[in-house]
């Protein structure tokens, strides 16, 4: 990083890189010259597709946490329980780490995810004043952590498979596991379609002054 | 299409559209981007051999692991186990059909395809380059990867059997089945597989010839 290090892009020298191989192309041909996939220079739609996804997961959030999430009958006693109840659950019973990751990959991922792309998203499309370092930082960490939401629905398909013997023990999925995989899909989706290329092509360097110094 | 010619020696950031120009690195260094701080490329030690052996061990431990029963629940005198893929059917068949396919696709689907699709790259590396076909089925491999990369989700499974079984000692006697091993042995391989595996390496081995 020590050598001057001057502010030239792709587009303005006639070059684009692949998105699937990653090799450098004139951007002038419209197919990958190695692997045949479709180039864009930029691609201002990936916007709008953002968006869309974005907000109806954050839609989907809310049926995801207001429902139950599982159903158990134990003794031919049913109760229900949602995310957040589940959880406070295992905290009454001293299971405080299990506690912890569940909290952190079922209510604090999906949500950080989704502030987190609205932030990011905002940034393109109403050009705020955010360092974009910061910004592809947690980017960065959105697109890493995200999946570790599957979590809760890999434990409900264990418990379902296991706790089933009829009025005595038993537990079956309830509405909020399909709402909750939805916002998990759509979250991953909305971090995969956006053309990162705009961020840094759209707000102006004076957001990142200090570091270019 | 009447191929430019296009200097070797830049690459330009993913993230940010920079260009940037090649230096050779020494080995265990990543080049990152100055402006946007993506990593961009390093020298991959990338043991085409190596990759061989851990892939075929992996490959070893996937039927066991998803056949053997991965958690074991005593209650009242019964006993009930349950493997990793009857997890995903019974929540399938409750009418969650989106979460048994999730499931399914992220714990058993992705990551069997996953090395598959590994053991055929490596094998078209080793013996195949020269026929057009087998480069042809390389390049489709290589496009899929990063999906399949994505969609392989050993590692949070492993983190589920942990607490599946803490939430349920509150009601009922939980072991582990020797599934677990096999799956847990399953991530570890797969893990390591994918720390040898580099992209952008595979994709240089259409360029040599
Ligand atoms: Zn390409
Ligand atoms: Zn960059």
């Amino acid at each position: 990083m020590s050598d001057k290090q001057s502010t030239v892009l792709g587009k303005d020298i006639g070059l684009t890189s692949c998105p699937t191989c990653h090799k450098v192309t004139c951007a002038k041909s419209t197919h990958c010259s190695r692997c045949d996939a479709p180039l864009t220079v930029r691609d201002y739609s990936s916007v709008q597709k953002s968006w869309a996804l974005l907000i109806t997961a954050t839609i989907l959030l809310i049926p995801a946490n207001v429902y139950p999430i599982s159903t158990l009958t134990n003794q031919g006693r049913v109760t229900q329980d949602t995310i957040f109840s589940g959880i406070a659950h295992l905290v009454k019973t001293d299971m405080i780490p299990i506690a912890i990751i569940l909290f952190v990959a079922s209510i604090l991922v999906p949500i950080l995810k989704i502030v987190g792309l609205t932030i990011y998203l905002s940034a393109i499309s109403f050009k705020l004043p955010i360092s974009k370092k910061r910004l592809m930082t947690g980017f960065h960490i959105i697109e890493w952590i995200g999946r570790w939401s599957m979590l809760d629905l890999f434990v409900i398909s264990l418990t379902v498979a296991v706790v089933n013997m009829g009025q005595l023990l038993d537990a079956k999925p309830a509405p909020a596991a399909t709402a909750f995989a939805l916002v998990i899909l759509l979250t991953q989706l909305a971090a995969k379609v956006i053309d990162t290329r705009l961020l840094w092509d759209r707000l102006e360097a004076k957001d990142d002054s200090s570091t270019n110094a | 299409m009447a191929m430019e010619a296009v200097d070797n020696s830049i690459t330009l950031c993913q993230s940010c559209d920079l260009v940037i120009r090649k230096r050779a690195l020494p080995t265990g260094v990543r080049a990152i981007c100055p402006r946007c701080h993506t990593p961009l490329y390093d020298t991959p030690y990338c043991s085409i051999n190596g990759m061989l052996a851990l892939c075929l061990t992996a490959i070893f431990f996937f039927a066991p692991a998803n056949l053997f029963p991965v958690l074991e629940l005593e209650f009242l005198g019964s006993m009930r186990t349950t493997t990793v893929i009857e997890g995903a059917l019974s929540v399938y068949h409750q009418g969650y059909w989106l979460v048994g396919i999730a499931v399914l696709t992220s714990a058993v689907i992705a990551p069997g395809l996953l090395l598959l699709s590994i053991l055929m790259q490596i094998l078209i590396i080793k013996y195949g380059l020269n026929s057009p076909s087998l480069r042809t089925a390389f390049k489709h491999a290589l496009k899929i990867q990063g999906v399949l990369t994505q969609l392989t989700m050993l590692e949070i499974f492993v983190i589920s059997f942990l607490v599946a079984a803490f939430n349920l000692a509150d009601f009922a006697t939980v072991s582990f089945g020797f599934g677990t091993f096999c799956f847990t042995m399953l991530f570890i391989m797969t893990l390591f597989l994918m720390r040898e595996y580099d992209l952008e390496h595979m994709w240089s081995y259409l360029d040599e010839r």
